[in-house]
């Protein structure tokens, strides 16, 4: 049996490989995540793009699918294909069982193509996992859409109302009585006194008052001689703002999906697969795509042997992003969620993925007070120093906001308010003290600003100092590992000439530096910026 | 039928927006103090749209502007029975009630805006959107502190929760609307006379307001881009009431003083000090509050007992620590910065009056040097020299004053090389004879020696 595992791609979609190949045995990383929707079309009607439903509020997620223009296959795919059969060979009938799926004749307009592809991808790999690939007889199993369709129907019979929570195993929603109640209530709210939603939905709702009263027109022809009466009005002024109106309001779009209102609330997750892809969601989730809870405690133990083992971090950064979604689109909020969001954190912060880490300790900050458990003190001291490397003032002063008179006591804290004020008040000595004795992963963070308050340390000590001072007391005072590596620094900016030996001892002639340092240190603070800070 | 509309009337006929945007307060006048609740039952909600317009109509005013003014009542009407009604709610369940206030409410600002737009209503009006706006802000703060639990939930398809949108929900869309109100100010193209851009400071001192309690500053720059691209047909700031003129220019030097832009800062706060009202003393409160801060770091003077005497609660927040740096106790400077942090956090300052601690170290370092006295002259006819060769050690020594442990040598001239550095003591330090050699003409710039 082949090690690596994915799924044959199905036609138009490009079967990405991805950046990682599963080498164990006992998990299966599939690949049949939408990659399509960036791939332009060019040859056929139907446009490539999946149209995204516009998003009419954010309190109502829609939870139907979005309609779906499905895609004809596409000449890129044959290549694909053939880049994947290289490395599995499915065979023939699966490959003709898949192809046939996705026949633009035998396509359902109702059936998103999503939930195909997880249907599909269930089916065979229960068929692998049982193993009857080889046997089962392919030709006449029901397409996806066919079992789809049939399970719809079945989870119709169950409850009246199923229609509203499709799902693929008819176990979606958990539909307690209170969001019941709720999405009533939600129904009433927002069609008001049954209006047809061509009426409801703009609120300005400039047409009404356009379309409804033919009175209007009466007045509009009668205002010039109003006009006259009353004081201080502009004609022109008054015109022109009834110009105006004809595009504010009247025509803006106002269309909404005669469907009905989606049932608000937290999706279940029904998939069973352990990794996932990362993908941006542009609609409301899919149950039969989001893992549940047990399953994500599953895939964290997974990721964290991998990270261990492999060290991928573009894999485990991309696995850890859909498992922080699923955990959101299902509203998980527990132990587990700061687990999940702390170890990312980590991950991110060793690679030095200052953008990643900063969402996660955005959430953190939330999760911890909620009293989840967790490691509060740690990311606190995090989230300090990562202000001082952004310089966010304004940050910086709500985390001191944040903070309890015990919370500052505690050993990391206190080390990062420590570093904070030694760097307010230019006291470089005691920083770089600070620095060499960072508990847990907070080095990680300074050195991200060790060199630029190194620069602003040797512009203090060239303008105080002259004519000369040791080498070495640059080495102790800028906290570097040895005399070479302070060397190695000075001369990184062209400061060779600054040193000089002295019987026996290297010194660095601080009183002739000029302005080298000066102009480094501010090339240094200049530039903070970080992908995906906000 | 009600007292509302004599006061609409008379502001008609005199064009008196302030009068009109009276009729539109949830708070009734302290002369009628019952004008709201008797307003609210003078009508029912069958009948309310009726007797509205009953109202309405005799006044003869245009068509399109009577049925906005009874839209806009009737939606008031509706929002001050919520109002009524959420000031009776249970404890407990205030959050539900203070969002259908919120929510009725903005019903009242949509209608307003629709009379702008729609029904050509004229500038002079435009204190009616102050009143709505300042209510909608209101409501949404009540709202979104309201206990209870929140009755919409918040999603969207984010990869992650969004905590503030949570908590802020109503005061983010109470931004939102603000900045609609903010748009059909500036973007009216009527001639300047008649344009209601001149309510647009008011508007936008609303709009920085929200931005500061959302704690999202850094959209007032959206704001001040927007009529820096309008400035070519706008008023300069000085031809708008001097009320809103103080509050903006105030919000400018806040926004440089949380820039670290002191001296922009400086220039903005000081020009609001003198513009505001000799009466508003909460508001000169405000302005000292950031105004004494910035001075302290631009020109390294400390407020007076004088100026501070008219405000309490100014004493409290400056005074221990100016007295710290005047004497430059640099113990005593640390334990009132630890002492008031919890109030200078709350104010944004704490980081800019802990700057305070060069002002105060400079002082004492001076102390030092003027201790150190005059160099022995061999001829009695040349002026005394002060000694400028100072040990490292003397300054050490007094470094530590006042603390338990004595500071090394080492961080001792680290500190004075930031002096140096920041031009606060001028000279330099000698490190093989351990000595600081300070200027002979000004060691200590700007202090007499």
């Amino acid at each position: 049996m082949n090690t690596s595992w994915a799924v044959p791609p199905p036609p138009g979609t490009q079967g990405q490989p991805y950046g990682y190949q599963s080498k164990s045995q006992s998990h299966i990383a599939f690949k049949l995540h939408k990659t399509s929707r960036a791939v332009p079309d060019m040859s056929t009607d139907p446009p490539a793009y999946h149209p995204v439903q516009v998003r009419q509020s954010f309190s109502q997620p829609a939870l139907h699918y979005p309609p779906m223009v499905q895609q004809p296959p596409q000449a890129t795919d044959q290549a694909a294909e053939a880049g994947e059969k290289k490395k599995i060979d499915w065979p023939v009938p699966v490959r003709n069982y898949v192809q046939r799926s996705f026949e633009p004749g035998r396509m359902d307009p109702d059936v998103p193509r999503a939930e195909m592809e997880a249907k599909l991808k269930e089916t065979i790999s229960t068929a692998t996992e049982k193993n009857v690939l080889y046997t089962l007889d392919w030709d006449k199993l029901p397409l996806p859409q066919e079992m789809i369709r049939h399970d719809r129907r079945k989870a119709a019979g169950v409850a009246q109302e199923a229609w509203r929570q499709q799902s693929a195993a008819g176990k979606s929603f958990v539909d307690t009585s209170t969001s019941k109640k709720r999405k009533s209530q939600e129904l009433v709210g927002d069609n008001e006194d049954s209006l047809p939603p061509w009426r409801a939905t703009n609120p300005r709702n400039g047409f009404e008052d356009r379309v409804t009263y033919p009175a209007e027109r009466f007045d509009k022809r009668q205002q010039p001689i109003q006009d006259e009466n009353l004081k201080g009005t502009s004609k022109f002024h008054k015109n022109l703002e009834k110009r105006q109106r004809r595009f504010d309001g009247g025509y803006k779009s106002s269309y909404k999906s005669p469907s009905p209102e989606p049932v608000s609330g937290p999706v279940i997750g029904t998939c069973q697969i352990l990794e996932k892809q990362y993908f941006r969601l542009t609609s409301a989730p899919i149950p039969s795509q989001v893992r549940p809870e047990s399953i994500l405690r599953q895939t964290l133990d997974l990721l964290k042997k991998k990270w261990k083992k492999e060290g991928n971090y573009s894999y485990i950064c991309d696995q850890f992003k859909s498992m922080r979604q699923d955990l959101t689109v299902q509203r998980i909020k527990n132990a587990f969620t700061v687990t999940v969001y702390e170890i990312h954190a980590r991950i991110a912060l060793e690679k030095g993925d200052l953008g990643e880490y900063n969402q996660c300790q955005t959430q953190l900050r939330a999760l911890y007070t909620q009293n989840l458990g967790g490691n509060p003190v740690e990311f606190k001291a995090y989230r300090i120093l990562y202000f001082i490397h952004t310089s966010n003032r304004t940050a910086l002063n709500d985390v001191l906001a944040d903070l309890t008179t015990a919370e500052k006591q505690e050993k990391a804290i206190k080390h990062a308010l420590d570093v904070r004020s030694a760097l307010a008040l230019g006291n470089y000595h005691r920083f770089f003290r600070l620095y060499l004795e960072t508990p847990n992963m907070g080095a990680y963070l300074m050195d991200m600003f060790v060199v630029r308050e190194r620069l602003a340390a040797m512009s203090n000590i060239c303008r105080a100092f002259k004519p000369d001072v040791p080498l070495r007391f640059v080495t102790e005072e800028l906290g570097f590992e040895s005399d070479s590596d302070a060397a190695q620094f000075i001369c990184d900016y062209n400061g060779q000439a600054l040193l000089e030996e002295k019987e026996g001892n290297m010194r660095f002639l601080s009183g002739k530096a000029g302005q080298i340092f000066e102009v480094a240190k501010s090339e240094a603070f200049r530039k903070v910026d970080i992908k995906g800070q906000i | 039928m009600n007292p509302i509309f004599d006061d609409f009337r008379e502001a008609y006929e005199n064009g008196d927006g302030y009068l009109l945007s009276q009729t539109l307060s949830p708070i009734p006048p302290s002369s009628q103090p019952q004008r709201v609740y008797n307003f609210f039952r003078s009508t029912n909600f069958a009948a309310a749209q009726k007797d509205l317009k009953q109202q309405i109509l005799p006044f003869k005013l245009d068509p399109d502007e009577s049925k906005g003014w009874i839209e806009i009542y009737h939606a008031y009407w509706k929002a001050v029975g919520e109002v009524l009604n959420a000031e009776n709610a249970q404890k407990g369940n205030t959050k539900a009630a203070w969002s259908k206030v919120y929510d009725a409410w903005k019903e009242v600002l949509n209608a307003l805006i629709r009379g702008y737009t729609n029904c050509g209503f004229e500038a002079w009006t435009v204190p009616c959107l102050y009143v709505v706006g300042k209510y909608l802000r209101i409501f949404a703060i009540k709202a979104d502190e309201g206990s209870g639990n929140s009755i919409g939930a918040v999603t969207s398809f984010q990869d992650d929760f969004n905590p503030e949108a949570e908590k802020n929900e109503k005061l983010e869309d109470a931004a939102r609307q603000l900045n609609r109100i903010f748009q059909i100010c500036l973007a009216d193209r009527a001639e300047i006379g008649e344009s209601r851009k001149w309510g647009i400071y008011n508007i936008i001192n609303l709009l920085f307001k929200t931005y500061f309690k959302l704690n999202s500053i850094s959209l007032s720059k959206n704001i001040l881009k927007a009529i820096q691209a309008y400035r070519g047909d706008m008023p300069t700031l000085d031809k708008f009431p001097v009320g809103h003129q103080v509050t903006f220019k105030y919000y400018i030097g806040v926004i440089y003083f949380l820039d670290e832009n002191y001296a922009e800062s400086e220039k903005n706060l000081t020009e609001a000090w003198q513009l505001c009202h000799k009466d508003a003393i909460r508001n000169k409160e405000l302005i000292l509050t950031y105004l004494i801060p910035c001075h302290l770091l631009t020109t390294h003077t400390l407020p007076t007992l004088a100026l501070l005497s008219p405000y309490p609660r100014l004493q409290k927040l400056f005074l221990p620590l100016s007295r710290c740096i005047k004497k430059g106790d640099l113990a005593g400077f640390d334990a009132a910065l630890v002492a008031g942090e919890d109030e200078f956090v709350k104010r944004r300052i704490y980081l800019t009056l802990e700057r305070g601690r060069d002002i105060a170290l400079r002082n004492l370092l001076r102390k030092v040097f003027i201790a150190g006295g005059f160099e022995e002259t061999k001829d009695a006819a040349t002026p005394p020299v002060r000694r400028t060769r100072i040990p490292v050690a003397e300054f050490g020594a007094a470094i530590s004053i006042g603390s338990k442990e004595t500071m090394d040598n080492d961080e001792v001239e680290c500190l004075l090389a930031n002096m140096i550095y920041k031009n606060l003591m001028k000279g330099y330090i000698a490190r093989e004879r351990g000595i600081v050699v300070l200027s002979k003409g000004g060691a200590f710039p700007g202090t007499g020696v």
